[in-house]
């Protein structure tokens, strides 16, 4: 079902989702959402739990930067049951975060509702602090963004969101359509239960697919799908550079450990263990195990890789982690023909197996 | 070059569970049955609780080869521990490859509590292939 939402009143696309929002909070179909606001002032914007509707003014989720994926605050906001409903307003790649998350027992699902939207990509956080000092708080630099999107050429976007194909909050509970939908109207998607259930009590007109809508998602995410190749980086040659400062980790909604293997403290290393190290190979690197954290991250993590990209917006020497996680996730993935944050149901592939699988990995058949 | 390659002695780290392979390596010493003593052995309870990280240190510390011994499928004490083990195994593979390391140095073998004879012919094919692959060049590296 395809809702339309526009109350006559609103004159963009951000206005009709704020108004949307609003409405889901007047009527206590939700206790709280989670969205990102802008600052008018300084032109920031950051992710906030807004209870009160007034405080959704400032709402602005179509702001293209990403400082976090909202999915690592929803672990946060859902640890213990508190009986409250939240929604969530999240991009396509936090609404398959908090899949993979809710299949990890690290986001309780049951009170929480996911409304994705149509996602043109975000700046890298730098760049998008430095348009907006320089052009004031008020660019529309979320129309900037679509324009790039629009055009196929997503350059200046950050690489993770260039190579972005699944840019549609499909998997959510509910998808926000608004790309090449005319301004102000937004369509609403439902895509579970829970969805349909939310927007029944909605003012809403119920629209027919958006023919204009269809063909420009085909067409970039067709683009994107063609465009993408393998790195051809020397990864090792790569995390050379690696400084172990664990921001990757840090920002990473898949790396959700209380308690981090790859510490130094939990490696056991020890100053007289660095030092026979070092005097087995003659020369170390240091600080230590920069590959050993790569690899092991990697075998950890990258088969529920959503390729947000928020890696490599974090890595303080500029490696291409957005690339290389995503390439490590798709041939991981592919082994297991799983695709991460599609469904709850999809079962995790490190917690199940098939009897008959996988005969090139017993190296030599007895 | 050929003489190189017989002077070179493998260093090959062994993960075996402790009900199946560990059992037949037992049997390969009680039955007296030779084989090469490139080999040292971590008695592990299960395939499945290894995590990839040892098998990554290993290699990168400089072991020339990495053996990962489990029950056969359907012999699992834990039922299904080897074959989720098989699934890790696999990923790892796939991000050596990718890393540029040599996925060939990782081996995952079923080995029964009977079959010490084929664990100590395990043993030897594999210190022959690793021969043939020479020393692992991870070894002389010290950015890591």
């Amino acid at each position: 079902m395809l809702l339309k939402l526009n109350s006559g009143k609103c004159k963009s696309y951000q206005d009709t989702i704020r108004n949307f929002l609003q409405e889901l909070l007047e009527k206590k179909t939700v206790d709280a959402v989670l969205v990102p606001l802008r600052n008018p002032v300084t032109g920031n914007v950051a992710q906030a739990l807004v209870t009160d509707e007034r405080g959704l003014n400032e709402a602005d989720p179509l702001a293209p930067l990403q400082m976090v994926n909202a999915a690592k605050i929803l672990v946060e906001l859902t640890r213990e049951e508190s009986g409250r409903k939240i929604a969530a307003v999240l991009r396509p790649c936090e609404a398959r975060a908090t899949i993979e998350l809710i299949k990890l027992k690290q986001v309780l699902g049951d009170n929480l509702v996911m409304i994705g939207y149509d996602c043109p990509g975000a700046y890298d956080a730098k760049a998008y602090f430095e348009m907006t000092e320089k052009e004031g708080p008020g660019a529309d630099i979320a129309g900037r963004c679509l324009k790039e999107f629009t055009n196929g050429d997503a350059r200046s976007l950050r690489p993770a969101c260039a190579l972005c194909a699944k840019f549609t909050g499909e998997s959510a509970d509910l998808n926000l359509a608004w790309i090449g939908v005319e301004v102000p109207e937004v369509g609403l998607e439902t895509n579970s239960e829970k969805g349909l259930k939310l927007a029944e009590g909605l003012q809403a007109g119920e629209v027919k697919e958006n023919p204009g809508r269809t063909k420009i998602i085909a067409k970039i995410s067709g683009q994107r799908r063609e465009k993408e190749q393998d790195p051809g980086e020397n990864i090792r040659a790569l995390i050379g550079k690696c400084l172990r400062c664990y921001n990757c980790r840090e920002v990473c909604p898949l790396c959700y450990c209380k308690e981090c293997l790859l510490k130094p403290e939990k490696m056991g290393y020890t100053s007289e263990r660095h030092l026979k190290r070092a005097i087995k190979k003659g020369r170390i690197k240091m600080p230590a195990d920069t590959l050993l954290y790569h690899l092991t991250k990697m075998n950890h993590m990258a088969v529920s890789c959503v390729a947000c990209g928020l890696c490599e917006q974090a890595c303080p020497v500029g490696l291409p982690l957005g690339k290389i996680y995503r390439k490590m996730g798709k041939d991981i993935q592919a082994l297991f023909g799983y695709i991460p944050g599609m469904s709850v149901n999809d079962e995790l592939p490190f917690v199940t197996f098939k009897e008959d699988e996988l005969p090139d990995v017993e190296d030599v058949k007895k | 070059m050929e003489k190189k390659e017989n002077d070179f002695e493998p260093k090959i780290i062994a993960f075996l569970c402790n009900w199946c392979t560990y059992a037949g390596a037992d049997l390969a010493g009680t039955s007296r049955i030779q084989y090469p003593a490139n080999i040292r052995i971590i008695r592990m309870m299960c395939s499945g609780s290894l995590d990839p990280t040892y098998v990554i240190k290993a290699l990168l510390e400089g072991a020339d080869g990495v053996l990962i011994g489990g029950c056969h499928p359907g012999d699992c004490h834990y039922l299904n521990g080897n074959l989720k083990a098989r699934r890790r195994v696999a990923v790892m593979k796939s991000v050596f490859k990718n890393a540029g390391l040599e996925p060939e140095r990782v081996w995952l073998r079923w080995i029964s509590a009977s079959e010490g004879g084929y664990f100590a012919e395990t043993v030897r094919e594999m210190v022959a292939h690793i021969k043939k692959l020479g020393p692992n060049p991870l070894k002389a590296e010290w950015a890591l």
